[in-house]
């Protein structure tokens, strides 16, 4: 089974990306809306059922509407860096489908790949205190340590980078054979 | 880069095209085009060998080394 060019596993891996891109969209799109009803709501909180229960915080009255809106704005957020790092590994997909890996391009997605993956991974960090800051009345708690950490993130953002790198000297590679006669 | 390619001057001298130099050697006009210019960034002992072949030539008369003025950096052609 070939890994480049057409029909290979890229090829197959590229329409799995193609798919995932869609539906990450169609739920982006979905929280999004959700979010600007429960603005348009929160003026009412009764409308909204009255209070809701969130990671074992039960939010009521003026609240609600705010806090639930602000938690489909951060759920939205995640969603677009993932739309984010879906594309541009789509992208990258697309030039191994082509039988062009080192396309210069691709150091470039690489790199917005794990500035990406870091970004969602603080995001995370910064909803989860945030969260907190609520569910404990403005006192931050501490983090349970090695809980919240994601190491399996963090390693695959160095990852990410290293192979940047790779990527890089296989351009500059490219590069040197396209100017060699 | 100090390394600079006289086709232009050879082609001159043998009257020849770099469209029948392409067509002799087996390279396309365009990579010939790029040499020509000085944009290569390097040249394989065969294409030279069959240059040297069509024009008669030593690899010397093709290839020469003029360095640039002192305090210039050397290009090494490895930059991205």
């Amino acid at each position: 089974m070939r890994a480049l060019g057409p029909g290979s596993v890229s090829s197959f891996l590229k329409v799995i990306l193609d798919v995932f891109r869609w539906v990450l969209l169609i739920a982006a799109g979905a929280v999004f809306m959700a979010m600007i009803v429960v603005l348009l709501l929160s003026f009412k909180p009764e409308l909204l059922g009255g209070a809701v229960d969130f990671n074992g915080m039960h939010i009521k009255g003026a609240w609600l509407g705010p806090i639930a809106a602000a938690t489909l704005l951060a759920g939205d957020l995640y969603l677009l860096g993932a739309l984010i790092i879906v594309g541009r590994l789509r992208r990258i997909f697309q030039t191994l489908v082509m039988g062009d890996p080192f396309h210069p391009d691709n150091v470039r997605r690489l790199h917005t790949i794990g500035i990406a993956l870091a970004a969602l991974e603080l995001g995370r960090y910064a909803f989860t205190i945030v969260e907190r800051m609520f569910a404990h009345g403005l006192h931050l708690t501490r983090i349970p340590p090695g809980g919240a950490i994601n190491l399996t993130t963090w390693f695959a953002v160095l990852v990410i980078v290293v192979l940047a790198e790779v990527f890089r000297e296989g351009a500059r590679l490219r590069g040197e054979a396209e100017l060699t006669i | 880069m100090p390394i600079r390619i006289r086709l232009d001057r050879l082609l001159l001298d043998r009257r020849m095209s770099l469209t029948e130099l392409a067509d002799r050697v087996g390279v396309t006009i365009a990579n010939l085009s790029i040499l020509k210019t000085g944009k290569a960034r390097a040249i394989r002992f065969s294409t030279l060998a069959s240059l040297c072949r069509e024009l008669q030539c030593q690899p010397g008369d093709l290839v020469v080394f003029e360095p640039g003025p002192p305090g210039e950096p050397e290009e090494d052609g490895l930059e991205e």
